[in-house]
């Protein structure tokens, strides 16, 4: 019960820290503005492990992250082998073809009305398909390895990038347009200094919603047979054995990679889109 | 502290209207089959009943740990293999068989024979379909027993494929083996057109490396209680029943699973032939679990390689108590 108090007290401690910095003389700071979050993180982590073993949770149930951090120190190099399976050669691959395709698929379905008519609906549908029944099937076609799971990433990445390009596409206004023509630029000329570039905002929000996706892909498609490793071979496997501090450890693993993918999705989308008005005032 | 946590756990998992018939839910290994049929007996043919006992069971599924469900106190006795539940003991959930009425083990390797299999040393350099989630055990203590690593396709090693719940991998000839159990997995090879001839089985029970299968586990502080331990007990009495009627009667016993799968996957023909099959495997258990059996599943687990299931011999992980007082 002792270990609870201490977690009340502590984050009355952490909270108190908190609001005394962000209205301190230094809260513009860049190392306060680091400060806080930090602080806010490790109190929220202090907490878990003090109530955690204060009210003597089963570790089955929710280990504490003192557990976490051994278990994931301990198996550093299954985990990297785990996430060179599922992160670079799963994920990634998967995000590259299938974000490309996309794109390409929009280029297209811009130049003919044809397509546009034919395909986005085909597109819709192929977002549709749910991944439980896809991802099965697709590790029957293309086999047990990480093929299989590009694939499924493939599939769910598709949609939601072909849909925010075409829409960046249609960005120009036809007084853009018509200056274009003026200058008698070709489709590519008026493509790529126009219309590309007025469509990158959207290309982005696209790219950083597969980024996701694409991680939630690769790692369930893993539970529908893989080799034995991967991140979600390993979340699966270990839940069977009730090795709930590796489970964590991959959970940690995947957020980790996650939260770094969006991160430089997000550090690309500034650089090249820093026109734009959401971004003026970082700079 | 501990104590009132427990309660709290056990007052969710069971918060509904008293009845005069003691509650017991019993989460299954996996789903509604005759692999399962004596506790579908015997709450069909009343045995619970008689037995003043309310018997609630859940079906288990390829996304769903026992181990993890009567922790969350989502049950209060589970079905589960050996090799799992000792794993989980070690890990901190310390679960006590308390009956194993299957004697002996349904798990084997299935192989192409065509694939040029005649022996377990050629299995070496091949690749392996297995069941991961706790069902891998056996295979790892067998590879070691080989001497063959589980590092991919080479000489002196075998690339392993966690296989997911059909058998797909082997007629597509993905893998050149793969894991079956006697009474279902392997049957489904045969109904995808396949002739036994073609086929070569490697039983773990021939291989020495059998471990023991669908046991009943209950967590260790409950049998504490002696209403607990009682309860148990015409639980277990009610669930051999329901065994033993079901060795005789396959055919109604696999009826009455039919009825109860909710999903409507099963199919007739299929649930009579496993019935029989694991009529095989219960037959020479009256439910309590052999010591020499279970000594053998633990040595095996010990032995289990580079990456032991369990690193020390477990100690209380079994009990004749319900047993001894459900036979008696």
């Amino acid at each position: 019960m002792t270990l609870v108090i201490f977690a009340v007290l502590l984050w009355v401690l952490g909270f108190g820290l908190n609001v005394m910095l962000a209205n301190g003389p230094a809260r513009d700071t860049g190392a306060v503005r680091l400060a806080v979050p930090l602080i806010f993180g490790l109190t929220i982590l202090g907490m878990w492990e003090l109530i955690v073993r204060g009210m003597q949770v089963s570790t089955v149930i929710l280990p504490p992250p003192s557990l976490i951090a051994a278990s994931f120190a301990e198996n550093l190099s299954t985990l990297w082998g785990d996430f060179v399976q599922t992160i670079l050669k799963g994920a990634l691959s998967g995000y590259i073809f299938g974000c490309g395709a996309a794109f390409l698929t929009a280029l297209l379905v811009d130049r003919s009305d044809y397509l546009r008519r034919g395909l986005l609906p085909l597109g819709n549908f192929m977002a549709a398909l749910p991944i439980v029944g896809t991802a099965p099937i697709l590790v029957m076609w293309f086999g047990f390895g990480w093929q299989s799971k590009a694939a499924v990433v493939v599939l769910m990445v598709y949609f939601p990038m072909l849909v925010n390009t075409v829409a960046g596409l249609s960005e120009t206004t036809a007084m853009q347009r018509d200056l274009m023509r003026t200058y008698a630029a070709t489709w590519g000329q008026t493509l790529w200094t126009l219309r590309l570039p007025a469509a990158l905002p959207f290309v982005f929000n696209g790219l950083k919603i597969c980024s996701t996706l694409a991680l939630i892909g690769a790692i369930v498609a893993e539970f529908f047979g893989s080799p034995t490793l991967g991140l979600g071979f390993r979340i699966s496997t270990s839940i069977g054995q009730l090795d709930l501090g590796m489970v964590w450890s991959a959970i940690l693993v995947s957020a980790l990679s996650g939260t770094a993918f969006y991160g430089l999705v997000a550090l690309a989308e500034r650089r090249m889109t820093f026109w734009h008005a959401s971004h003026r005032g970082d700079r | 502290m501990k104590q009132t946590w427990i309660a709290a756990v056990a007052a969710l998992g069971l918060a509904s209207p008293a009845l005069a018939a003691d509650e017991v839910t019993l989460q299954l290994k996996w789903v509604t089959q005759a692999q399962f049929a004596g506790y579908y007996v015997a709450l069909e043919n009343g045995y619970y009943d008689e037995a003043d006992l309310d018997v609630t069971i859940l079906p288990g599924g390829p996304d769903i740990a026992p181990t993890q469900v009567i922790a969350g106190g989502g049950a209060d006795v589970i079905v589960e293999w050996m090799p799992a539940a000792l794993s989980a003991r070690e890990n901190g959930l310390p679960l006590v068989n308390i009956a194993q009425p299957f004697k002996s083990s349904g798990m084997m390797l299935t192989c192409w024979k065509d694939a040029g299999i005649s022996e377990p040393a050629d299995l070496d350099n091949r690749t392996l379909g297995v069941w991961f989630f706790g069902n891998e055990f056996p295979f790892l203590a067998w590879m070691s027993q080989l001497d063959i690593a589980t590092d991919g396709k080479a000489e002196g090693s075998v690339e392993v494929l966690k296989q997911g719940f059909n058998v797909d991998p082997l007629l597509q000839r993905q893998a050149d083996c793969i894991s079956t159990m006697t009474y279902n997995e392997y049957w489904q090879v045969i109904d995808a057109g396949v002739d036994p001839s073609e086929l070569i089985t490697f039983k773990y029970e021939d291989q020495g490396v059998a471990m023991l299968e669908d046991g009943l586990y209950v967590l260790e502080e409950n049998l504490e209680d002696p209403e607990y331990v009682d309860k148990m007990a015409r639980f277990v009495a009610a669930s051999m029943k329901g065994w033993k009627w079901a060795e005789e009667n396959p055919e109604d016993a696999a009826m009455i699973v039919l009825d109860y799968d909710e999903t409507g996957a099963q199919t007739e023909g299929h649930q009579i032939r496993m019935m029989g099959e694991v009529a095989k495997l219960t037959a020479g258990s009256n439910g309590a679990l052999d010591p020499a059996d279970y000594q053998r599943t633990v040595d095996t687990l010990l032995a289990g390689g580079s990456d032991p299931v369990i690193t020390k011999e477990p100690e209380g992980a079994w009990t004749h108590v319900i047993t001894d007082a459900a036979l008696d």
